[in-house]
């Protein structure tokens, strides 16, 4: 180990997590390897390595032969002061060499709020910011993850972007990569021809031009770049790869268990959510491969815990035969099966039930909206009485918690549709006096809120986040409301993230300064509760001359060119608009299996027909 | 009856704490396909147990750990077994029945490096001998019992012998202290050396394990 790492390693906290070494991490001989990767993600160690995404591309690098892929995370102020005191430049785990050194250094962009994290990575890495001052080939700065669906606020900074899933594309870039390497391309010459990848954009290939209202005017290609990228899928999730062996950490992160994903996309098109736009469409894998993966993972790990991942786990197909089966071996070695993402309705609790016969854990609802009209608007079609059956079956069977989740600030939404949540909760805790066969214990309910931000490709893409003070006005209404109950806890999201969440989530490339502004005044973590500090922000976006609301709270025209209109999740333009228009009139949308709405995500699949 | 492995960690293993490592050798065994025992009760665990838990950032070539082997592996199967589903830099020695209670177990030799990077003061050696051979040398130590916040303790008694040995840029105490009850953290003795001689701290410190011992200087297994 570097002898200055030695030294400072003493002086911060969880020193584990700079150190690498950890079981299955992947060493690989230098002299084998032509290619080497930064896989970094823009927060801690126990966030980044909680991301399976991650988990996926590192072992799938590796695999690799002459490629050697690292991780490398943000490390936390103290551990930033001493490597910035002593010049230790930002280093990957595995060798502890420089990643300024490696050809490609990768980051995954899951939230807005890590921007500015991979900003003081590149500082840290001492490589300047911007694409254009490096203007060598290597390295190759590049980003992926599901905030490359409007990657614009990080353009003038990444080389480029991998939209979509990066089983694929990744190898295929790479690969790209070291012929250039090979033949001394120049970094001009390999960005127009990577950018003729399907699912690659490089920003530096568009030119944006504004109107003098500050919108879009256009974007226009160069270099022969395509005027629309789509983003990349695995066709057929019984071939793809699974990370049976994976790093199994030295020290607690935040999800420390093995994950089995189910199945990418989501059959319900609830109108807000980006999730469940750019995953379609659905693929599900083989409830027998899936067991086989689970069971070889739990062996390989030593883990104790187990959780079923996907976007809504209810309505994967053979859930109860994967259960029935994974039960089967989790349950005579006490391995705990988790179930997140589960709808509210009967079915799912027979589940939990089984599921969690020795450990109840929480138990967590997100009905989104408080009366069935709002409820319909978005589409989250989940019926009142489903939640409240569910409530019933759970009181009966000993939970005595409950939390629910709501967005305020829906299109649409009206102060009825505010107190129907606090109605809600009430009804919720009728169940529980109802049906808890012990009322001396108590009951918890906990509602949380938070403001809702519009999301680039999704039907509310048009729409403007209601202002601060109106999102204020309709906490305190429902605080109000809830006062009396006892039994009732009211957690409100703070505005202030959200806000910046509303103007990066669907931000041009002219907020890249207000990025590099801030983090000059220091921003970093900016999820964090520590570091986050929304005057800086305020302060960054007037240096700039730009105005938070104009991304925040604008109503957008049907035909506005927007920022993110090269990047294409496969779904849309005017499936997304009718969608909105639906929303209006309070109209539902049926799932995919019952009929499919003709979003457009069908032609990623052979003969374009998704059958999830 | 108990059983026990002796095992070392060093290198990048040195910054896994405590805690993290007994939930690491839970995981580990498990990996090694070694059946352990379980705690008994609502909430059943793995139950493995370090016999003198080791400061983060420290080695060690002699730690202790005590746990049950139930089956899956001989006890002369575990050690290769087990240190290949370990995270880098820890090597488990031997696994065999504790025949001797924890209790015995005196004390702890260790080696701690003082280093200097411009090279060591000459007057380092004499000034370390002069602080150890003091009759009384009390310090502060960090308590979470006492209303101060801390209480007093006197080193030497609680060393019961030294050794010192000198490079060009480091100076390198072989001591044997108490291990416990009260036991000896050798962080007091570079604390109390710094405090008396300022102008002598090294740059860094480096602590190492090298034996447990019972009451006749013996090594405990």
């Amino acid at each position: 180990m570097n002898r200055t790492l030695e030294h400072i390693l003493p002086k911060v906290q969880k020193p584990a997590r700079y150190t690498g070494g950890e079981y299955n991490a992947v060493v690989k001989d230098k002299r084998t390897v032509d290619t080497r990767f930064a896989l970094c993600f823009p927060d801690t160690y126990e966030i980044g390595m909680s991301n399976l995404g991650c988990r996926i591309l590192y072992g799938l690098m590796n695999e690799q032969e002459g490629l050697w892929c690292e991780r490398c995370y943000a490390p936390w102020g103290d551990m930033e002061e001493e490597m910035r005191r002593e010049g230790l430049l930002l280093y990957a785990l595995e060798s502890g060499d420089p990643i300024s050194d490696f050809d490609i250094i990768g980051f995954s962009l899951g939230y807005e709020m890590a921007y500015t994290n991979v900003l003081n990575m590149l500082d840290l890495a001492g490589l300047p910011l911007r694409s254009a001052d490096r203007p060598e080939l290597t390295p190759l700065i590049v980003a992926g993850g599901t905030c490359c669906y409007n990657p614009e606020p990080l353009a003038p900074f990444v080389d480029f972007f991998v939209l979509g899933e990066g089983e694929e594309v990744t190898l295929e870039y790479i690969a790209l990569y070291r012929q250039a390497k090979e033949e001394c391309w120049s970094k001009e010459e390999f960005l127009r021809e990577v950018a003729q990848i399907p699912g690659i954009y490089v920003p530096s290939l568009y030119e944006v031009t504004y109107h003098a209202d500050g919108t879009v005017e256009a974007i226009t290609p160069k270099d022969g770049a395509p005027a629309t990228v789509t983003k990349r899928i695995v066709e057929d999730m019984d071939k793809s790869y699974f990370p049976v062996k994976t790093i199994i950490p030295s020290t607690e992160i935040v999800h420390d268990r093995v994950m089995l994903e189910l199945f990418r996309g989501c059959i319900r098109g609830c109108r807000f959510c980006q999730a469940g736009y750019a995953y379609r469409p659905v693929r599900s894998r083989n409830p027998k491969l899936l067991a086989q993966y689970g069971k070889a993972a739990c062996e390989d790990s030593g883990y104790q815990e187990m959780t079923l991942s996907s976007l809504s786990s209810t309505d994967y197909p053979c859930l109860m035969e994967l259960c029935d089966e994974l039960l089967d071996y989790c349950a005579p070695r006490d391995i705990g099966l988790s179930l997140p993402s589960l709808r509210a309705d009967t079915f799912s609790m027979n589940l939990m039930e089984r599921l969690q016969r020795v450990r109840k854990g929480g138990l967590t609802f997100a009905p989104e909206a408080g009366t069935q009209r709002l409820r319909d608007a978005i589409n989250k079609n989940l019926k009142e009485e489903d939640l409240l059956q569910s409530c019933r079956t759970a009181f009966s069977g000993g939970w005595s918690g409950v939390k629910l989740y709501f967005m305020l600030g829906l299109p649409t939404e009206t102060d009825e549709d505010v107190l129907g949540i606090a109605d809600l909760a009430r009804k919720v805790y009728q169940c529980w006096r109802e049906c808890t066969p012990n009322r001396a214990r108590g009951v918890r309910i906990t509602v949380s809120t938070s403001w809702f931000v519009p999301k680039p490709h999704t039907a509310f893409q048009w729409d403007a986040q209601i202002p601060m003070e109106e999102y204020q006005r309709r906490v305190n209404l429902l605080r109000d409301a809830l006062k009396r109950d006892r039994s009732i806890t009211y957690n409100w999201h703070d505005p202030q993230t959200s806000y910046l969440e509303a103007i990066f989530s669907r931000g041009d490339r002219r907020l890249a300064d207000v990025l590099e502004t801030a983090w000059q005044n220091g921003a970093k973590f900016d999820s964090w509760s520590e570091y986050f500090d929304f005057q800086r922000w305020m302060d960054a976006l007037k240096a700039c001359g730009l105005s938070g609301d104009f991304y925040a709270h604008r109503v957008r025209e049907k035909d506005e060119v927007f920022p993110w209109s090269v990047p294409s999740v496969g779904v849309s333009r005017q499936f997304l608009w009718h969608e909105r228009e639906l929303c209006y009139q309070s109209q539902t949308t049926p799932d995919c299996r019952t009929r499919c709405s003709g979003c457009g995500a069908n032609k990623f699949l052979p003969g374009g027909v998704c059958n999830g | 009856m108990a059983d026990r492995l002796l095992f070392s960690k060093t290198g990048r293993a040195k910054y896994i704490s405590h805690l993290d490592l007994m939930r690491t050798f839970q995981r580990a065994f498990t990996r090694a396909g070694i059946e352990i025992k379980h705690t008994q009760g609502f909430h059943k665990h793995p139950f493995v147990s370090i016999a003198l838990p080791l400061s983060v950032g420290y080695s060690s070539q002699c730690e202790i750990l005590e746990f049950g082997l139930v089956g899956g592996a001989t006890a002369e199967e575990v050690p290769a077994r087990l240190t290949a589903a370990m995270p880098e830099g820890i090597i488990i020695h031997q696994c065999y029945p504790a025949e001797r209670k924890l209790k015995e177990l005196a004390f702890v030799n260790y080696i701690i490096n003082f280093e200097y990077s411009e090279g060591r003061p000459q007057a380092s050696e004499p000034a370390m001998q002069e602080l150890l051979s003091r009759e009384s040398l009390v310090m502060q130590k960090k308590s979470n019992k006492s209303k101060k916040g801390y209480t007093e303790v006197d080193l030497i008694p609680l060393i019961r012998g030294f050794n010192l040995e000198c490079q060009s840029d480091t100076l390198t105490l072989d001591a044997v202290l108490c291990a416990q009850n009260p036991g000896l953290n050798p962080e007091l003795i570079r604390a109390a050396f710094c405090q008396a001689y300022p102008e002598y701290a090294p740059d860094f410190v480096t602590f190492h394990r090298r034996e447990v011992l019972d009451i006749d200087g013996n090594p405990f297994r």
